[in-house]
């Protein structure tokens, strides 16, 4: 029962995760955007256990699909294939990580949400060169995969903070959270 | 592993693979059904972004004066924006069949809309507005300033609606270069420089920067003729086709109200 609250908890903060990205202004100088949605999966995706978490991340794909969604001559350009491949692979590897570290860690969460958002983005930019063609790798193109991935590195303890005590509340039978501790 | 946990795999198996088998027009659908949910927390953040924004203006000055002031300068965007297509179509007074279509094209049924943020999708140039079904906007209506061409509606749920940009790479618009014959397809690059490229040129294109381009309004496209496009920054010949490139009309950075073509009067 707790769980499922938890997991209903975290499936909507997935569409508030989209609307305050969108509402967040680009970074300059290179108007690099703050992508939110891949911090709030990788905390997910940790804290559920496996089965829910899996189902988290089938969720979360449907989100970024739908809202990376074009339709071109009547046909979806990347489909939802992408993402929910994406990110079970990602669930799967970041429950392992949670396994390896014997509990989730606010470092771990850091660092899985700053590899997800820059896989997630270059593999975005990927599928758009074999849809249409061309591959302008240029520094720009870099900096746009980097800050964002930066910027999740910066924010995931923030939402860390903010999120870890839901989890001994609601959900019992998840990875024993560690909460921060600066001081070590 | 027990029962229940295998059953529930299954059960994802089935749902990951019917997620991946949706059709177009069902995910179109899903879409506009997340606009929606995120609707309401859109509209109430940008309310917020605007209420903290206007905190030291609202102590400067009054309230009556500022919604005023707000009402004007709407609507001068809006007579500018009509203006700018009438202008326009008033220099083609050499093709007389441009001048019989001269109201139909120029005069625009204008629906104003407030920009609630840009899309975070790095690949992609979109912006959210506050107008959607519920004020008669479909897909593919254009979407401008005063300044020119915006883009146009890309999905719309009740009362938000996504527009694609002039800047990305799959908003092609018919272009006409000013002054002369020359036209084009413009379209945005993945490159995040916020620059058009204007294809399908003749090689021989005497173009020079500066040089005003504007929709060209070929039949069956979405786009009325004479909206202000861009203006030429550089041309080059290719193998094929001449490319210029160009700076956008209106300042895609900077948008905060726009207006959307919903038809002619």
């Amino acid at each position: 029962m707790r769980q499922g609250i938890l997991f209903i908890i975290l499936l909507l903060l997935l569409p508030i995760a989209v609307a305050i990205q969108d509402l967040l202004p680009a970074i300059p100088p290179f108007q690099a955007r703050i992508l939110l949605l891949p911090v709030v999966f990788c905390f997910g995706v940790m804290a559920l256990p496996l089965v829910p978490a899996l189902f988290f991340a089938l969720a979360t794909a449907l989100v970024q699909g739908l809202v990376l969604l074009q339709i071109q001559s009547g046909q979806a350009e990347l489909g939802l294939t992408v993402p929910v491949v994406f990110f079970l692979v990602w669930a799967i590897g970041l429950q392992m990580t949670s396994e390896a570290t014997q509990g989730m860690r606010w470092e771990v969460h850091a660092l899985g949400s700053a590899v997800v958002t820059m896989t997630l983005l270059s593999v975005e930019f990927l599928m758009l060169c074999v849809r249409r063609g061309g591959f302008p790798l240029e520094m720009l193109v870099l900096q746009r995969i980097l800050i964002p991935s930066v910027t999740s590195l910066l924010i995931a303890p923030l939402l860390y903070f903010a999120l870890c005590n839901l989890v001994p509340v609601f959900n019992e039978e998840s990875h024993p959270v560690q909460k921060p501790n600066f001081s070590r | 592993m027990k029962k229940l946990q295998i059953a529930s795999l299954v059960v994802l198996a089935v749902l990951a693979i019917a997620v991946c088998l949706l059709e177009s027009d069902t995910l179109t659908r899903l879409q506009s059904g997340l606009l929606g949910v995120i609707s309401p927390i859109s509209r109430s953040g940008n309310a917020v972004k605007s209420s903290i924004g206007s905190l030291g203006k609202d102590l400067l000055s009054l309230d009556q004066l500022q919604t005023e002031y707000e009402r004007i300068l709407s609507e001068n965007r809006k007579l500018r924006a009509e203006n700018n297509g009438l202008r326009d179509l008033q220099q083609d007074n050499d093709h007389l069949r441009q001048v019989l279509s001269y109201r139909e094209h120029s005069s625009f049924r204008l629906v104003p809309a407030l920009v609630l943020g840009h899309d975070a999708g790095v690949w992609w140039n979109k912006i959210k507005i506050n107008r959607g079904s519920a004020d008669g906007i479909a897909p593919d209506m254009p979407v401008i300033t005063d300044k020119g061409l915006v883009g146009k509606i890309s999905s719309v749920s009740s009362n938000l609606s996504e527009v694609l940009l002039v800047t990305d790479e799959n908003c092609k618009v018919a272009a006409k270069v000013e002054g002369t014959k020359e036209q084009g397809i413009s379209a945005g690059s993945r490159d995040p420089g916020g620059e058009l490229r204007l294809t399908f040129l003749s090689k021989l294109a005497d173009l020079q920067p500066g040089q005003k381009v504007y929709t060209a309004g070929v039949s069956g496209g979405i786009f009325p003729s004479g909206i202000a496009l861009g203006t030429v920054k550089s041309f080059h010949a290719r193998e094929l086709d001449g490319e210029a490139i160009l700076e956008p009309a209106a300042d895609l950075g900077m948008l905060e109200e726009v207006f959307i073509v919903t038809g002619a009067k």
